[in-house]
């Protein structure tokens, strides 16, 4: 339209027809009326917004490392730390007391004095073998459950909430990070195995009165099954943060840790059955560290290839799942996931 | 390198095997208030991990806060609050106990972290939900709760991820306030990353336009708007010859109706504009400076960025400034 046009008196008015959907196409006399939401009267405090500046000083990277630590350690019993399920703390609990049974038994034989109680429960090589090794139910029903509960989110959370940007946006290193919470696993893992183990012994030495001798005796052996306790926690953790750093959730850390312990050992022991070779026993994590652990104790052993053969199993097992780890977590993002 | 400066880069290069994330950047940020703009795959992220030490650059150097960004990663990070766009909060855990920690990852002893957080989370609005747990928080209150994070241990830069991204008006408002007040009052610097132009516009005085990896603009918000200033002028009558008249004397002229915008090569740009009126007989009813926002100004530049631009000294020579 030229401009000419644009000024005419008899040029049309445009968009009337959307004036008419808009406003309706009366004459303008309709009663008209509207209604307009109020705005609703607050009353409170009043908010004054001021920076408050901070001189003190960062502490080094210990004190970092121990913050996380902390953080996870006291989770499982305080509140205001990681926050842990409450089934998990339940579970945790209840392993615990159940790893305690041949405590409180050897507790029960010294004090009512049941020899016969305490020969079956009582401290000796296969006992401390079995606090630490045995296979049901401690294998199966207690320590890998409560490394699957510990691990299922102890990298997958972070990976999952973003909240590996926390770590890596603050002087925490990979290494740093990676080691603490591996740490985190292994000590519960620890006290659970290994700290049950010296109550028991020392529980013995307590209620039945032994004298320097035993103790020099049984020592060696404690000390063998306090090693196996930690291979086996430092095995279970290691696989367990492995499965752990490549997932997002916690179900398939903990189920696959599960699957990775007993199916090994399933499937070692059918072609055992089958074939009666024990060889495949060294892709299984707890035959390997429960072969090295009984020819450190001098016990029967239950496998026929060389011991030797199961330690260079541990060796790459761990190796694998610590270089899956490290993969892992030098590829968390801070910036976005 | 000069030390009054917040980041300074020589050169900076990152490439990921045969991708050039970042291309021989060389950047120099004052301290302040600064806003990192860029399409996506500008390099931004890899800018942002490249100056908190986290990824080694391929090639060049940068200092951050006076600290070498190659070797003394770490202590830039401590002297940084990082505020990422992302959830990086533990949904189960309170809001005081989260910013607790994330002070106690920095080394703060955790009675003072404590003490700091409630201090923080005040400043940042969340004084009366500071026992809630995050996952029950808006996004607003998520997004207030990682700014209390970041300043926990009163850090002398702010790296703020698109601080505004998912709020409504009110929260962004508030978001936005905080940040000018931590700016003005904290005298702390803000590097702000963020896709809304009204927003950096408004709390950053400098920009940092990244393209491709390269450094298409840095500067001044106000200087670089004179890349794209203009002269509004309202017309009536003989619009069409005006606009052919001014095309032909040499000027770019955008014209929408009565409405047309001549780019203002100086002064003489006026009285060519009135000359060239008086030539058509066309009446001027306005006439005005029109400002870009930093919006237009980011279309102009990106629409002037070819593949062929080498960094913000091509583009300054183009417009010829």
């Amino acid at each position: 339209m030229s401009e000419e046009e644009g000024v005419a008196a008899s040029t049309p008015i445009t968009g009337q027809s959307r004036m008419d959907s808009a406003w309706g196409s009366g004459g303008g006399d309709e009663d008209v009326s509207a209604s307009v939401a109020q705005a609703t009267i607050e009353s409170g405090q009043i908010f004054e917004q001021i920076y408050q500046p901070w001189r003190g000083i960062l502490n080094p990277r210990w004190m970092r490392n121990w913050a996380i630590l902390r953080h996870h350690l006291l989770g499982v019993i305080k509140k205001g730390h990681r926050p842990w399920g409450v089934f998990t703390r339940i579970a945790l609990l209840m392993i615990l007391l159940s790893s305690c049974s041949d405590v409180l038994l050897t507790l029960l034989a010294g004090v009512i004095g049941e020899s016969e109680l305490y020969s079956m429960f009582g401290v000796n090589r296969d006992n401390l073998y079995g606090h630490v090794l045995g296979f049901f139910p401690r294998n199966v029903l207690y320590y890998p459950v409560i490394t699957a509960l510990l691990v299922g989110g102890m990298i997958s959370e972070d990976r999952a909430h973003g909240t590996s940007a926390l770590y890596f946006s603050r002087p925490i290193s990979r290494l740093d990070y990676a080691s603490m919470k591996f740490l985190s696993v292994a000590i519960i893992l620890f006290i659970f195995i290994d700290g049950t183990l010296a109550l028991y012994y020392f529980t013995d030495i307590l209620v039945m009165g032994r004298g320097w001798a035993w103790i020099i005796d049984t020592f060696p052996f404690f000390l063998s099954a306090f090693f196996g306790g930690l291979l086996i926690a430092f095995t279970y953790t290691s696989i367990g943060l492995a499965l752990s750093s490549v997932s997002k959730g916690r179900f398939f850390p903990g189920i696959g840790l599960i699957a990775v312990i007993m199916g090994t050992r399933t499937l070692a022991a059918i072609v055992d059955g089958l074939f009666d070779k024990t060889i495949l026993y060294v892709i299984s994590p707890f035959d390997c560290v429960a072969h090295v652990t009984q020819a450190l104790m001098g016990i029967e052993m239950t496998y026929d290839h060389p011991w030797t053969w199961s330690l260079a199993s541990i060796i790459v097992i761990n190796g694998l799942a610590l270089y899956v780890l490290a993969n892992r977590i030098s590829s968390l993002e801070v910036t976005r996931e | 390198m000069v030390e009054d400066l917040l980041i300074q880069t020589m050169a900076l290069s990152k490439s990921y095997g045969p991708h050039v994330a970042l291309d021989a950047l060389d950047l120099s940020v004052p301290y302040g208030a600064t806003g990192l703009l860029g399409p996506n795959g500008a390099g931004k992220s890899t800018f942002l991990k490249t100056i908190l030490g986290l990824i080694q650059a391929t090639s060049g150097e940068g200092q951050v806060l006076g600290h070498d960004i190659r070797t003394e990663g770490e202590l830039i990070r401590s002297r940084i609050g990082y505020m990422p766009e992302y959830d990086a909060l533990n949904p189960n855990m309170d809001a005081i106990h989260q910013v607790r920690y994330s002070g106690e990852l920095l080394g703060m002893n955790p009675t003072v972290a404590l003490a700091r957080a409630h201090q923080s989370l005040e400043y940042v609005g969340l004084g009366e939900q500071r026992y809630r747990e995050v996952g029950s928080f808006s996004t607003g209150m998520k997004q207030a709760t990682k700014l209390a994070c970041a300043l926990i241990h009163d850090p002398d830069l702010i790296i703020a991820d698109e601080p505004s991204n998912g709020l409504d008006i009110s929260a962004r408002e508030f978001m936005l306030t905080t940040l000018e007040t931590t700016i003005a009052s904290g005298q702390r610097s803000v590097l702000m990353a963020s896709h809304l132009m009204e927003d950096v516009e408004r709390v950053c005085e400098n920009i940092v336009l990244l393209h491709k990896g390269r450094l298409a603009a840095q500067g001044r918000i106000e200087d670089l708007k004179a890349i794209d200033k203009e002269v509004e002028i309202h017309v009536w009558g003989h619009a069409t010859e005006l606009e052919h008249d001014l095309t032909s004397s040499g000027m770019r002229v955008r014209r929408e109706g009565r409405v047309m915008r001549i780019r203002h090569d100086g002064d003489e740009t006026y009285n060519v504009i009135l000359s060239a009126a008086n030539r058509c007989g066309t009446q001027i009813r306005r006439m005005h400076d029109h400002e870009a926002s930093l919006e237009d100004l980011f279309l102009v530049i990106m629409e002037r960025l070819g593949y062929e631009i080498k960094g913000s000294g091509d583009l300054f020579a183009e417009v010829n400034i």
